[in-house]
């Protein structure tokens, strides 16, 4: 600090000028890296990964499901929702794919699927695939295998349980990502099943059947 | 520890004028400007490339809150054409129709992602061949006449739409940029095929 004392009698102004010349590069170079950070792609471990992995293997399900019935029931209402819900959930697939791709992530997790951890209600809990409506694969397979009429009814049975999952899923997402193209997708996904449930409910109804616990 | 003692060339030698502009200043003027620059561009380039999805477009109304019940049989829907509300099970397969199609399956569609542009059906030919070469090769818009249209042209989607005098108004087309399969599709990634009507051309 010595120093200052023997500047010239100039030094303030121009010391001033420096100063605020300064403050304004710091300024900057904090908006350059706050716009960078902001527009990086999510990383390993980011909700938003997570949520591309876990939906993508849970909608795989859900086709499965939906074009092994659809092979076999003649009813058209039935029909109809179930090619709405193959092509929509694949698009969807294709959707979440592209996006792991674009951010340079193997569409394959460290861990398996459905296995991190979520919020619901508030609370952290860690995911099963059972807690997310995935169905045991012996009764995927009974769609294929029991009487058309009896496949009806047990794919409306597990579906609606698959889809409340998926909305757990995108509720618990919701709550952890602002990362837009991810929560429009959620909330696609919400509303959408919803009113798939809904749908389902009354086919169930129709065959005087009732829903799963 | 003194600067002044290791770089004597920053002040004026003693007894000569400061005339020099200080190098000092120079570099940081410089970083200044290089700094503003690198920020204008990365925060046009990010804007620009989300000018369709955030321009609005001028006229567009928009109604909230829509059912999305499915129905069977005739629907008393409040616009016209409707904008949403209970539809049919079946979506209209999209494409361009020459006859009217019926509003409880375009409405499907709607939920679907689709715009649904609709003529009155008395629209001069050149006028309707000038929608047609605008939604041909648009994978989620139906075109269709429309009986009683309270203006020539009438563009909608879920819960918008947009009333036009003239087939070239050019909102036509930022219309159809904006919201085929826009942010106001409910179920997003479903299909515009593999439901009912057969259009003559895609």
């Amino acid at each position: 600090m010595t120093s200052m004392e023997t500047t010239p009698n100039n030094a303030p102004e121009r010391g001033g000028i420096t100063n605020i010349l300064v403050i304004v590069l710091v300024a900057l170079s904090v908006a350059l890296g706050a716009l960078w950070w902001l527009t990086q792609p999510p990383q390993e471990g980011d909700p938003a990964v997570t949520f591309s992995r876990d939906m993508s293997y849970h909608h795989q399900q859900a086709v499965e499901m939906a074009l092994l019935l659809r092979d076999r029931t003649d009813d058209p209402e039935l029909r109809l929702i179930l090619i709405d819900m193959a092509l929509t959930q694949q698009a969807q697939i294709g959707q979440m794919s592209g996006w792991l791709e674009a951010w340079g992530l193997p569409i394959t997790g460290p861990q398996p699927p459905m296995t991190g951890q979520m919020t619901h209600g508030g609370e952290t809990m860690t995911m099963t695939p059972e807690m997310m409506g995935i169905q045991p694969q012996s009764e995927v397979n009974k769609l294929a295998t029991l009487p058309v009429s009896e496949a009806e009814v047990l794919f409306l049975q597990l579906m609606i349980r698959h889809h409340r999952g998926a909305i757990l899923m995108a509720e618990s997402t919701l709550s952890q990502t602002q990362r837009s193209p991810v929560t429009r997708l959620a909330q696609s996904i919400i509303a959408g099943q919803e009113s798939e449930i809904a749908l389902m409910q009354k086919l169930l109804a129709d065959r005087g059947a009732q829903e799963l616990p | 520890m003194s600067i002044s003692s290791r770089r004597p060339r920053r002040g004026p030698a003693p007894g000569m004028p400061e005339r020099r502009f200080p190098l000092t200043l120079v570099i940081l003027s410089g970083g200044v400007i290089a700094l503003v620059a690198i920020l204008g561009v990365a925060i046009y380039n990010t804007t620009q490339d989300r000018a369709i999805a955030t321009t609005a477009i001028e006229g567009v109304k928009v109604f909230p809150g829509l059912d999305r019940g499915h129905q069977d049989g005739a629907v008393a829907y409040e616009q016209t054409p409707p904008v949403g509300g209970p539809h049919n099970a079946a979506w209209l397969n999209c494409g361009i129709y020459e006859e009217p199609v019926a509003s409880e399956y375009a409405v499907h569609s709607l939920e679907h992602g689709a715009v649904w542009v609709t003529y009155r059906p008395d629209l001069p030919a050149e006028q309707v061949e000038l929608l047609r070469r605008q939604v041909r090769g648009n994978g989620y818009v139906v075109l269709s006449p429309y009986p009683d249209l309270p203006s020539p042209v009438v563009a909608s989607a879920w819960g918008i739409q947009l009333s036009l005098e003239e087939a070239g108004d050019p909102r036509l087309n930022a219309f159809m940029r904006k919201y085929q399969q826009g942010p106001q599709t409910p179920e997003l990634g479903a299909a515009c095929t593999q439901g009912v009507g057969t259009p003559s051309q895609r």
